[in-house]
């Protein structure tokens, strides 16, 4: 979108008196890639819920079977203009925390330093792995610090369109056609293609909010790791200042919403987005769901990158 | 540099932290190896990961390879590391808590001394110093490493607070039972002569450590000739701060 029609759509927000109501701008919005009435549409297809469960879509209410749906739409929608929204969600900060993330968890084999062993490289799985930001940052951290040529990742997503994304942006890379990177898609919470006891590290970065049942996506990740084997979760978190915490969700809920808009003329996926983050467990509790699934945790269990806007959890297989 | 001997800001932090009043602190610490009920200093698998990795210490040095090979020994594997939130600290922090507590049963003084006569409180806090010293000899030539990471400012407040409780441990199984003006000179002594005569001993090439011996007992002897602590030390961050840089910049760090 250009600046010019970005200015006219903001001047009609403005006129229109900030949020839309639901519904009505569709119309409008319909010109553009318009995520909300995928997820509008899916919902009205939608054949009644399995589960006889509700949860939460952002602090909207909906049946269990419909989040799977909608937070595909959102993620469709967002695919290409994701960095943007990372980008707003972390005031720009999102690349070095990934890239802390991956320094930290100091991915891949050192031929040098090893010594000869069966296992050659990692075994990486990242799960909600979309664009590729993760798994490029392993492969690279393996390959040019610990001169490894062998760690491979899979990246998993449930959405075809991030994953065609993630594709595309893998063909800058030296991964594109090697054995080293291979996407598929599933859902986090079943990982039936995964066989146990096959993983060494399982990340999940910005992925987990989402999941409609994240204790059941825990679950499966305890399954595949090997004993020993590290679960690594990168996530929106609490911050832990209040005045910074007040400043943030300003910031959040009004402005995020709002450039959303603006960017990618699509405000509702926006509002979900913060919304998710907000309804994310806080760090203990995350935490305690962690060793419920029976990993042990080092330390606290988490470390809070910029106040807490975000935190790295990690478990550890038992061994 | 040598005769600046002001206090630096180490010694401040390090003021700061034991700067209360006798009965507070022992109220809040909970480390006193006679506390029964107080639960392994640390869990299973990180003891498991940690002591395999120190038996790697004297050959690859306080070093994330050291870790490695530990979690490899205890069935683990090198990802598993990531248990050790601070990496190559926690080696160290092990090696330290593990040693402290470790005194308690090294050392067993005998109701009554060689010639029948009680071993005093200053000759019991001399051969617990002694003892815990020794306790680094296997990995002594790694030792000024481990100063080094300790040194850093990430580390130093933890460093500095497992060196008060060290101190506080020998005082306490010497039989110091002091609740008066004393008690916090007694353990800053202790605190500073040991941090000096542990550098030392990382230089010291004679037989048997001889040489540490000696440097410990005429630091013992000072103390007890001036009753002044402050010297000893300023000396000890002097000398520590020096060494630490020394290290780093053999590490090629630019400091
Ligand atoms: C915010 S993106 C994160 C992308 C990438 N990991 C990063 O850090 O840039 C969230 C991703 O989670 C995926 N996702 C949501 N629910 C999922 C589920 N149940 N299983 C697998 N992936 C899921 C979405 O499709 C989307 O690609």
């Amino acid at each position: 979108m250009n600046a010019q029609s970005a200015r006219v759509l903001f001047r009609r927000q403005l006129l229109a008196g900030g949020r839309p109501r639901a519904g009505a701008g569709a119309a409008e919005r319909g010109q553009y890639r318009c995520l909300s009435c995928t997820a509008r549409q899916l919902q009205q297809q939608q054949t009644p819920p399995k589960r006889d469960g509700t949860t939460h879509f952002g602090f909207e209410t909906v049946a269990e079977a419909l989040k799977e749906q909608k937070v595909r739409g959102v993620f469709s929608s967002v695919a290409s203009s994701y960095d943007t929204m990372n980008d707003l969600m972390s005031m720009g900060i999102h690349r070095l925390w990934k890239d802390h993330f991956v320094r930290n968890l100091n991915p891949g084999r050192n031929p040098l330093t090893s010594g000869p062993s069966e296992q050659k490289g990692w075994n990486i799985l990242d799960i909600a792995g979309g664009t590729g930001d993760i798994a490029f940052r392993m492969l690279d951290h393996a390959s040019t610090i610990n001169h490894d040529a062998h760690t491979k990742v899979t990246v998993a997503d449930i959405n075809p369109e991030m994953l065609a994304e993630g594709r595309k942006r893998a063909l800058e890379t030296p991964y594109a056609r090697s054995p080293r990177l291979n996407f598929i898609e599933a859902n986090a919470e079943k990982l039936d293609m995964i066989p146990d006891n096959s993983i060494d590290l399982y990340t999940v970065a910005f992925g987990i909010r989402n999941f409609t049942h994240k204790e059941d996506a825990i679950r499966e990740a305890y399954r595949v790791l090997k004993p020993g084997g590290v679960f690594a979760v990168l996530e929106f978190s609490k911050v832990n200042n209040g005045l910074f915490d007040a400043v943030y969700k300003r910031w959040s809920f009004s402005a995020i919403p709002l450039i959303g808009q603006l960017v990618a003329g699509d405000r509702d996926s926006y509002q979900y987005l913060v919304e998710s983050i907000e309804r994310f467990p806080s760090q203990p509790q995350f935490r305690d769901m962690i060793q419920d699934a029976g990993f042990l945790v080092p330390g606290q269990g988490w470390e809070d990158l910029t106040g807490g806007i975000a935190a790295i959890h990690k478990g550890v297989k038992p061994a | 540099m040598a005769s600046a001997r002001s206090p630096s800001a180490l010694l401040g932090t390090f003021r700061a932290a034991s700067h209360r009043p006798a009965t507070a602190w022992r109220q809040r610490c909970s480390y006193h190896s006679q506390e029964y009920t107080q639960p392994p200093p640390f869990p299973p698998a990180e003891s498991a990961i940690l002591t395999s990795a120190l038996s790697h210490v004297p050959s690859y040095g306080f070093t994330a390879d050291a870790l490695r090979l530990g979690a490899r020994d205890a069935g683990y594997m090198d990802v598993s590391t990531n248990l050790l939130p601070r990496g190559v600290f926690d080696l160290i922090n092990y090696h330290l808590v593990t040693q402290r507590l470790a005194l308690k049963s090294t050392v067993q003084f005998p109701s009554t001394g060689d010639q029948g006569k009680k071993l005093g409180t200053g000759a019991k806090v001399r051969t617990l110093t002694l003892a815990r010293l020794r306790a680094n000899e296997p990995l002594i030539h790694r030792w000024q490493e481990a100063l080094a990471i300790m040194a850093q400012p990430s580390y130093a407040s933890t460093s500095l607070a497992e060196l008060a409780r060290l101190a506080d441990e020998i005082w306490y199984l010497a039989g110091d039972e002091s609740v008066d003006s004393s008690w916090y000179t007694k353990r800053a002594s202790l605190s500073a002569i040991y941090s000096a005569t542990e550098v030392f001993m990382t230089q010291d090439k004679s037989k048997n450590f001889i040489e540490t011996e000696q440097f410990l007992d005429s630091r013992l002897g000072d103390v007890m000739k001036m009753g002044g602590f402050i010297g000893a030390l300023s000396e000890w961050a002097d000398y520590t701060a020096h060494s630490a840089v020394n290290v780093l910049r053999s590490k090629g760090m630019r400091v």
